[in-house]
């Protein structure tokens, strides 16, 4: 029985943190774009990304995470901030989505959201930090995320490659792209936001999010299997992940 | 990196410093306001970084601001001082070019004070202002880093062996984003191996006991509350300013100011001797330093 | 009143069908500084780890480990947290946070101390570790020595009353590890903590410990006070023999009756008592290095940044086809920074580098100019599920045609068809290490560098390696050997330099270069030299004193 209470109290808080994530957070941006007066888009909505963000902070600190978990994320997000210094011969091309739709696969929704805003946010730290943070976090975040909703499966089996690739690609375009050209869009024009200026601040980031669409695809292509095998190895190995 | 006296500060009230900087510089679109707030950060950042800052304002600063004042009259063509009309009919006004400008400015100091924050604010401040609230993303955060350089350097020594085994990957990018995947790979399968010996090692020195405390090497000290007292005084001197309307600009539809009193004038000096306490304190520092020591 | 006793424990990993443990019993008493010998494999990681229950191996257990008188299971976490420090064998891996306090701090936190306790404590920890100068400091930027110290400091932060370790030093530089072993002596006897240690550095830890256990193949086969046993597998023809210190091993060799020598002190006056006649081994012709040189470096200088310091000045090396150069030399002398520039991984700002005929310009790739690079880490070359995965496709890489008969080859030759289909981190660090090189040697170099390729190597798999490297060269290879392991370069290495301060000042055939010099030499000399000068090894050494022809 408690257990299985547990699992609805989980459930519950999972929920709460979709609606918060995925009502709430286009609400609150839609509100500040059409009612309230003042339009101070910015500070909206970064009260709005740190509000959705809570609910997973919590339940991340909730869950009592043995050791081995915790490393092994550890170890993941490291691998998506570290990971750009392979291929320092190709400089526009990161594999930091990629990863972090990899880690979402093998560790959860949960994990996977803290592990997308852990890799942005460590990268700013190390590399340049600016007022496109948070929604960097929010927008890596929200790609773990939904990886970890639509593929992660308690035995470890690895996803289908084709929709992974459709996933990869169209996140990568819209839910990342259109993120983090909203913050360039909030930032820029702070609070004189028109349609016509955000519009053609989304057709100008088009290139770099196909860029980026493309960069995820090919390393989705290349690394999903073989990274999700050797997770699953160390899984089977020291008996991590396995709930 | 240059030891400045405002980073010797407690991370508490170098976060609120930061946070409300920050805060009032992205609220408040005023050429005053962040003209102030813009050029304190510049110089808090060359202070702290030196030559590298210097370059990174003038060459990326400057004419980031410029583009965007140029830009913003391209699509914005509200406001009613016409100084010329495109060839396409649209006008470009007065208030659309200050507008741009004067938030291209406020978008530059918000980046320069965050690489001042980058500057000041060390991972183990993080640690110590969440490690309470937040342990296991404190705990995280810190282990990510921890693993960062070794990560990196491992990608290195990977990439060099790759290298005696494998031909040349040579100049072409498919090869070269080939060569870097496995380096990656590689650079994983050693990553999840090595880990599990960490996990042992946090186990075996009690990590998932409960009641986990959350140590700070900083101590908030009478010199931090003086500090604090007077950011949160500044804070509310210059935020009652605003908020009563007494510093306050109005790009469109034509450009209005608030006039110029006695309540105004106190917000802009305590909005400036907010921005500037760091540099501030640093110059006390170095007067306070200099007398002690030509007394010897 | 830490106080061990292990009970007739026999364990058994799952799926396997002979036990890691068979009926293994021993006491620790108060104050006890016990070492743990045995060679790779042996179960010493496996025994050292039931004795604190969170680190217990999941498997099939009887028999009981007893800590003050009641099993183990009954003491709870928070007082196994405290009471038993566990310090493991790689430096790097156990550190769990990016800065120095926050790793002191660790454990306190996890058991809940308060600020003032922690402050306390961790200033006491950092001043008597030497790590107050590190204090603020990233981890990354410390040494190997100072990681495995802020390792024993942190664990000692909760005050335990035993330290449990695991191998401590195997990934130490000498100097560095004997400065960590005497610094868990002290500990021991100033503080009369009880040390429970594995170790293959027997030259050092034999003569700190008060007993040593030895385990063979999960059977505890010898126990006693260190002379006892040293005398005890001296004598015998253990495999373990070899590993025994060189004062030992002398004392048996020349067959002197009663308890052996222990240090190098102690065996020199036994030669020296013995009043043996001088003698002087044949100096080895250098080999013949009149034809050219395989690589050739001149004058090379490098650093790192445009405003740093020149690590190499002006360097000057070559090597030789089937020849054994072993470099020798002290930490930042520049001798990994040397590797990187031969293997072509960074270019020189001055000075010249011939391969054959070949003069090099720039980066260039190691595969095709048959340069083969070993490095300190073998699992730096391992990315595929299976050894056979691995090798293959480096075989691939030179010459498909002929990949089968190659990889047979090299797999009889590094001795390892039992690793095939095993997945490469599964593998003892020693068959890693020859499954590497496999790999390496598959891309078919003609020279091949070596960084330390016996860091962590017991006696007897480093004799196998080296005998390997033998025959490489003898195939033609001209092998580069940088290592700390004096005594392995010794015994291996046809030509050996010296490198300081970025560049090789001395540089003559093996033993006369370790003849000369006073520390720099190895122990069996340290030992010999007043009676045979040149003598390096204790084989030569026991085979003059007993008069036989070499």
């Amino acid at each position: 029985m408690p257990s299985e209470e547990k699992g609805k109290r989980s459930r519950l808080r999972l929920i709460i943190g979709a609606v918060t994530a995925f009502v709430l957070v286009p609400l609150f941006i839609f509100l500040g774009m059409t009612v309230w007066n003042d339009r101070k888009y910015y500070i909206v909505s970064l009260i709005i990304i740190a509000l959705s963000m809570v609910p997973f902070a919590l339940r991340f600190e909730k869950k009592r995470q043995t050791a081995r978990e915790l490393v092994v994320l550890a170890a993941m997000i490291a691998i998506g901030v570290a990971g750009r210094a392979a291929f320092y011969m190709l400089p526009q091309v990161k594999p930091i989505v990629a990863i972090t739709i990899i880690t979402g696969i093998a560790f959860g929704c949960e994990s996977g959201f803290i592990a997308g805003a852990m890799i942005a946010f460590v990268s700013n730290f190390l590399f340049i930090q600016g007022p496109w943070t948070p929604w960097q976090m929010e927008a890596l975040g929200l790609m773990g995320f939904f990886a970890g909703l639509i593929f992660h499966r308690k035995d470890g089996r690895i996803p289908r490659l084709i929709p992974l690739l459709v996933y990869g690609a169209l996140g990568t375009f819209i839910i990342y792209g259109f993120i983090v050209d909203t913050s360039t869009v909030f930032t820029v024009y702070s609070s004189e936001v028109t349609w016509k200026l955000a519009l053609s601040t989304y057709a100008a980031g088009v290139p770099m999010n196909l860029v980026n669409a493309g960069a995820t695809v090919v390393f989705l292509l290349l690394l999903a299997r073989p990274m999700l095998k050797k997770l699953n190895r160390v899984r089977v190995k020291y008996g991590i992940l396995e709930e | 990196m240059r030891k400045d006296a405002f980073g010797q500060t407690h991370p508490a009230v170098e976060l609120f410093f930061f946070l409300a900087v920050m805060l009032i510089t992205a609220f408040v679109l005023h050429p005053a306001v962040t003209g102030i707030s813009l050029a304190a950060a510049c110089a808090y950042n060359v202070y702290l970084r030196g030559r590298k800052a210097l370059l990174f304002t003038l060459c990326f600063v400057l004419p980031f601001i410029l583009l965007i004042a140029v830009l913003n009259p391209l699509f914005n063509h509200a406001g009613v001082t016409v100084l010329f009309y495109l060839h396409n009919g649209n006008a470009v006004t007065l208030e659309a070019v200050l507008y741009g400008i004067v938030s291209a400015c406020m978008f530059a100091a918000l980046i320069s004070w965050c690489s001042c924050l980058n500057a000041v604010m060390s991972s183990d401040k993080y640690v110590c202002l969440f490690g309470r609230a937040i342990p296991v993303l404190s705990l995280l955060f810190s282990m990510v880093l921890r693993f960062v350089p070794r990560f990196t350097a491992r990608i290195g020594l990977v990439s060099a062996a790759q290298k005696s085994t494998c031909p040349e990957m040579g100049k072409s990018p498919v090869k070269a984003l080939k060569h870097g995947v496995s380096v990656l790979s590689f650079t994983t399968s050693w990553a999840l191996e090595s880990s599990v010996v960490m996990a042992d090692s946090m186990k075996s020195r009690g990590y998932g006991l409960p009641g986990r405390t959350s140590y700070s090497i900083y101590r908030f000290d009478s010199r931090d509350a003086v500090l604090a007292a007077l950011l949160a005084a500044f804070c509310v001197v210059s935020i009652a300013a605003m908020v009563s309307k007494r510093i306050c600009f109005r790009f469109y539809p034509s450009i209005k100011y608030s006039s110029f009193g006695a309540l105004s004038a106190a917000g802009y000096a305590a909005f400036a001797l907010l921005c500037l306490l760091p540099l501030l304190l640093d110059i006390l520092e170095n007067v306070r330093w200099h007398s002690i020591r030509s007394k010897i | 009143m830490a106080f061990y006793k292990i009970e007739d424990l026999t364990f058994t990993y799952p799926n396997c069908a002979s036990p890691a443990l068979s009926n293994v019993s021993f006491e620790a008493r108060e104050g006890d500084f016990l070492l743990l010998i045995g060679r790779s494999g042996c179960g010493k990681s496996t025994l050292l780890r039931h004795m604190k229950t969170s680190l217990a191996p999941h498997g099939n257990m009887t028999g009981r480990v007893l800590i003050n008188g009641r099993p183990l299971g009954e003491t709870s976490e928070r007082d196994q947290a405290m009471k038993i420090g566990f310090v493991f064998q790689h430096p790097d891996d156990q550190i769990v946070t990016d800065k120095v306090w926050h790793e002191l701090a660790f454990g306190l936190e996890s058991i809940g101390a308060d600020t003032k306790t922690m402050r306390i404590k961790i200033a006491e920890m950092a001043s008597y570790f030497g790590l107050d100068e590190v204090f603020y400091k990233n981890v990354s930027e410390l040494s190997g020595g100072q990681k495995q110290l802020l390792n024993l400091a942190s664990v000692m932060a909760l005050s335990p009353e035993v330290l449990i370790m695991d191998e401590p030093t195997s990934q130490l530089d000498p100097i560095a590890a004997s400065e960590f072993l005497s610094t868990v002596k002290k500990l021991n006897t100033e503080l009369g903590i009880t040390v429970i240690i594995s170790e293959h550095r027997l030259e050092e830890a034999m003569p700190l410990a008060d007993r040593v256990l030895v385990l063979d193949e999960g059977r505890l086969v010898c126990e006693g006070k260190p002379r006892q046993v040293a005398g005890k597998l001296c004598r015998s023809n253990s495999p373990l023999a070899g590993a025994m210190p060189t004062a030992a091993r002398i004392f048996c060799g020349i067959g002197a009756e009663g308890l052996p020598a222990l240090t190098v002190n102690e065996g020199r006056r036994l030669l020296n008592s013995l009043g043996l006649e001088k003698k002087l081994l044949p100096s080895a012709e250098r080999k013949a290095r009149d034809e050219a040189p395989a690589i050739k470096a001149e004058g090379l200088m490098f650093r790192y940044e445009k405003d740093g310091d020149d690590v190499l000045k002006g360097l000057d090396v070559s090597l030789h086809s089937g020849e054994i150069y072993g470099l020798v030399g002290g930490n930042g002398a520049g001798k990994s920074t040397l590797l990187k520039l031969l293997s072509g991984a960074a270019v020189p700002y001055r000075g010249r580098l011939t391969v054959g005929a070949e003069k090099l310009k720039g980066r260039f790739s190691a595969f095709e100019k048959r340069i083969g690079c070993l490095y300190q880490d073998p699992r730096t070359l391992f990315s595929k599920d299976t050894v056979w995965e691995d090798l293959e496709s480096a075989a691939f890489n030179r010459d498909p045609a002929t990949a089968k008969a190659r990889i047979d080859e090299a797999v009889r030759l590094m001795d390892i068809e039992s690793c095939l289909s095993k997945h490469p981190f599964d593998l003892s660090g020693g068959e890693q290490q020859r499954a590497a090189a496999a790999k390496v040697l598959l891309t078919e170099p003609n020279i091949l560098l070596l960084d330390e390729p016996t860091k962590g190597m017991d006696a007897s798999i480093k004799e196998v390696f080296g005998e390997k490297l033998r025959k490489l060269a003898e195939k033609g290879i001209a092998i580069l050997l940088v290592s700390h392991d004096i005594e392995f370069c010794a015994e291996y290495a046809d030509t050996v330099g010296f490198m300081f301060d970025g560049r090789i000042d001395s540089e003559n055939a093996a033993r006369e270069f370790f003849c000369e010099n006073v520390f720099y030499t190895t122990a069996a000399n340290r030992i010999a030299r007043d009676v045979y000068k040149n003598a390096l090894l204790e084989k030569e050494v026991t085979a003059l004193a007993l008069g036989g022809e070499r």
